[in-house]
Parts: C-alpha cells; sequence; structure tokens
C-alpha cells in the first residue's frame, strides 16, 4: 500500500480506495478479514483513528462488513454490484471530463466526437 | 463509546490557578494526547490521574470500576512515566528493576532487559539514574513501564527528552502497545510535540488555562475545521469570521469552523484540510493570553 503524505487526498481515503480496488480485483475474497484496525495502523505507522475511518468508509460503500470483536471482513461481491461499482466510476471519470471540456469551452457535439473518437481508436 | 477513565467534577485550586473540569472522558482503546499552552494545567491532570497528587474535589473512574487510583489493584494496571526524576538518583538500572519487581506483580524483568537493550539504555547494570541523560532517563522510564502487564499508560511529555528518531520509535511503541491487545489498552499522553506526534493521535484534548477548550477525534477535527487563506484585500472581511487569522503584507492565513466556510462564499480564497499542529495552535491561539 502506497500512502502520499502532501496529495491532498487524506490518508483514510487513501487507504479505502487501494482496499476497495483489492476488493473489486478479486485480491481480497469474500468472506477473508481485513487486517484488524490497530494492526494495520501500526504496519502503516498510522493513527488507529485513521484506519478506522477508512475501514467505515469502505462498510458504507456496501463491501466490508463490521462484525462486533472480531473484524471486518470482506462482502460477498456480487456481478450486480460489482457492476454498479464499476458503472460509479465510470461516471466519476465522465463527469470529470464534462468539467474539463466546460473550462476549455467545448460544446456538447464537439464532447460527443471526441469520446467518439476515442472509441473508435480503442476497437481498432 | 468506552471510557477507560471518566472524570467528574474534578477542581483543583492553587494560587492564581484553577484546574476545572466538569466532565473529562479518554476514550478506551486509544491513544488521546493532552496539548495545551505552558501552566495550562496539564501537568496537574496528568497528576491527579496518576495518583501523584490526591488532593482534589470530584471523581476520577478507571476502567469503568468503582475503585480509584488508592487502590493497588487499579494501579497495577496502570503505568506512568513522568519529567523531572521519578527515581531516586542514585538508584542504578539494576535497582530500577528490583524496585519494580518488588512493587508490581505484573512487572517481567526479561522484558525490562530486553527493552533497555532494544533502547540502547547504557547496559552498564550499575550507572545510577542521575548520571543518565534525560533522553535516557525517559528511555529507562518507558522500558520498566512497558514490561508490566498495562492496561493504560498515562505519560507525562514522553517526547520533550528525545531525539527525532527515537521519538518515531516511541510512536512505534505505542501502536505496539495499542496493538497487543486489540481495543484493551489505552494511552494518554502530553504533548508539545504535536506534529511528531501527530500521527499515533487518535484523539485530542486541548487545554487552556485550567479548562478543556477543545476536544474530539482527530479524524473529526479535522472536518470540523477547515484551513482558509486568501489574498490581503479579504483580509479585513473573513477576520471576523475565522477561529484565527494571521495577515502578512500579500494575504492571509486562518482556520475557520467548517459549517461557517458558507460566509466566505464569494471572496477568492482557498481552503485545505489543517493538520492537528495548525488546529492546535489556532484554537490555543484563540483562548490564550499571549499577544501577537
Amino acid at each position: 500500500m502506497i500512502l502520499l503524505q502532501n496529495s491532498g487526498v487524506p490518508i483514510y481515503q487513501q487507504i479505502a480506495e487501494q482496499l476497495e480496488e483489492d476488493i473489486l480485483a478479486g485480491r481480497l475474497k469474500e468472506g477473508e478479514y481485513l487486517p484488524s484496525i490497530r494492526g494495520l495502523a501500526k504496519e502503516l505507522k498510522i493513527s488507529v483513528i485513521t484506519t478506522m475511518k477508512a475501514y467505515e468508509l469502505l462498510a458504507q460503500e456496501g463491501l466490508v462488513t463490521a462484525m462486533q470483536g472480531k473484524g471486518f471482513y470482506v462482502n460477498a461481491q456480487d456481478s450486480e454490484m460489482l457492476r454498479e461499482q464499476h458503472l460509479r466510476r465510470v461516471e466519476d471519470a465522465l463527469a470529470e471530463a464534462i468539467a474539463a471540456a466546460k473550462i476549455a469551452g467545448l460544446d456538447n457535439r464537439e464532447l460527443m466526437e471526441t469520446l467518439q473518437v476515442l472509441l473508435d481508436s480503442g476497437t481498432d | 463509546m468506552e471510557h477507560v477513565i471518566t472524570g467528574n467534577g474534578i477542581k483543583k485550586k492553587f494560587k492564581g490557578f484553577t484546574l476545572d473540569i466538569p466532565q473529562l472522558q479518554i476514550p478506551r482503546g486509544f491513544a488521546t494526547a493532552l496539548i495545551g499552552e505552558n501552566g495550562a494545567g496539564k501537568t496537574t491532570l496528568l497528576n491527579l490521574l496518576s495518583g501523584i497528587r490526591l488532593d482534589y474535589q470530584g471523581s476520577i473512574q478507571y476502567f469503568s470500576e468503582k475503585a480509584g487510583i488508592d487502590d493497588a489493584g487499579i494501579r497495577e494496571r496502570i503505568g506512568y512515566t513522568g519529567p523531572g526524576n521519578y527515581y531516586l538518583p542514585h538508584w542504578t538500572v539494576k535497582q530500577v528493576e528490583d524496585a519494580n519487581k518488588l512493587l508490581f506483580t505484573g512487572f517481567c524483568p526479561e522484558d525490562y532487559r530486553n527493552l533497555c537493550r532494544e533502547l540502547a539504555i547504557p547496559m552498564d547494570m550499575g550507572k545510577e539514574a542521575r548520571n543518565l541523560s534525560d533522553g535516557n532517563r525517559m528511555k529507562l522510564m518507558l522500558a520498566a513501564v512497558l514490561s508490566r502487564g498495562t492496561e493504560l499508560l498515562i505519560l507525562d511529555e514522553p517526547a520533550s527528552p528525545l531525539d527525532p528518531l527515537m521519538r518515531d520509535k516511541l510512536c512505534d511503541m505505542i501502536r505496539q502497545y495499542l496493538v497487543s491487545r486489540e481495543g484493551e489498552r489505552s494511552v494518554f499522553f502530553s504533548t508539545h510535540n504535536v506534529a511528531d506526534m501527530e500521527n499515533v493521535t487518535d484523539y485530542a484534548i486541548i487545554m487552556e488555562q485550567g479548562q478543556i477548550v477543545e476536544q474530539g477525534f482527530v479524524e473529526d477535527l479535522k472536518e470540523k475545521y477547515v484551513l482558509v487563506k486568501g489574498d490581503v484585500q479579504y483580509a479585513e472581511q473573513t477576520g471576523s469570521v475565522l477561529v484565527t487569522q494571521t495577515r502578512n503584507r500579500f494575504g492571509f492565513e486562518g482556520v475557520c469552523l467548517s459549517d461557517r466556510l458558507d460566509q466566505l462564499a464569494g471572496m477568492n480564497i482557498a481552503a485545505e484540510t489543517p493538520t492537528l499542529s495548525q488546529i492546535c495552535v489556532a484554537v490555543m491561539k484563540a483562548h490564550s493570553q499571549l499577544r501577537f
């Protein structure tokens, strides 16, 4: 796990994002327990509350479940939910592209054309 | 949330100073930092909690038990390190071991010797505590206290006499202490070295003039406050909204309560998440008698 101190992205969010990727990519499997909160804090040399917040974020997203006294385990990733997660990523990335297009003064037609060009070059 | 220390109506009067803490709650399973200016009452509070002083009003309970610090069973579960001469000056490294063995059933001489080695405390067991440097004396106290099966550490300024490398090690040791019985052990320490200790601080309590003026989990405090920077033309306007503000010829910088940020809408300012040190300095400044 790589944590950047000065990236502007909070540490807890960096941890959550990297664990989320591990879960979505299947590197962390259903039913598997995440490292204990204090164990991960020790490994990463960060405070307990920061790891806790990262895990709570993952629990909110439905990726893991907290078990009283036992820690957090990875939920079953049904294909519907995985699709949902990926769809959200696509939407986020497109929203970012739209915002950038606005700044650059691209109108909707030009933006669609750009997307089409990228799609075409990708399918070759 | 469980609490490892619960205090009610704690009051201690001195000439010209009163420690006054209506309610004190230290979360169990975490590291809590006590931060404040010189003379804010940090050491006084820690002395009451560790039983060095017993002459105060109010009540203090530990581990949700009825008994207080005068109970030997409770003291067995608490470790304390502090400034000054905690050990008799002529005690040797070996005599510190003997005294701890005598005082605490949970003391493990083997752990103590291993820790002395790990912390590079001069292993001449005949060396007297008074001949150790401030840093080594702190390391000796830490070695002794970590060699007991405690559930709560009360550390008065543990980082102050330590060099940067040893401070890093202190943070590691606190994390190790917390992980070794997941969620059951707690640490309460005072510090002026907020930046060095930030990555091991879960909960922060800020004191000024004998009172708690702010407290919370660090991640919550980082959402409660926001660091704001802007051009000089907005310095005047924003002054009354911010908790504190410093100005220079080119612009200003300050800390703002997040829920007041909308009052700065429309101004050309930048906002970012503050560090714990920045929050502490802002809160302390807002309550300080120092002039800037």
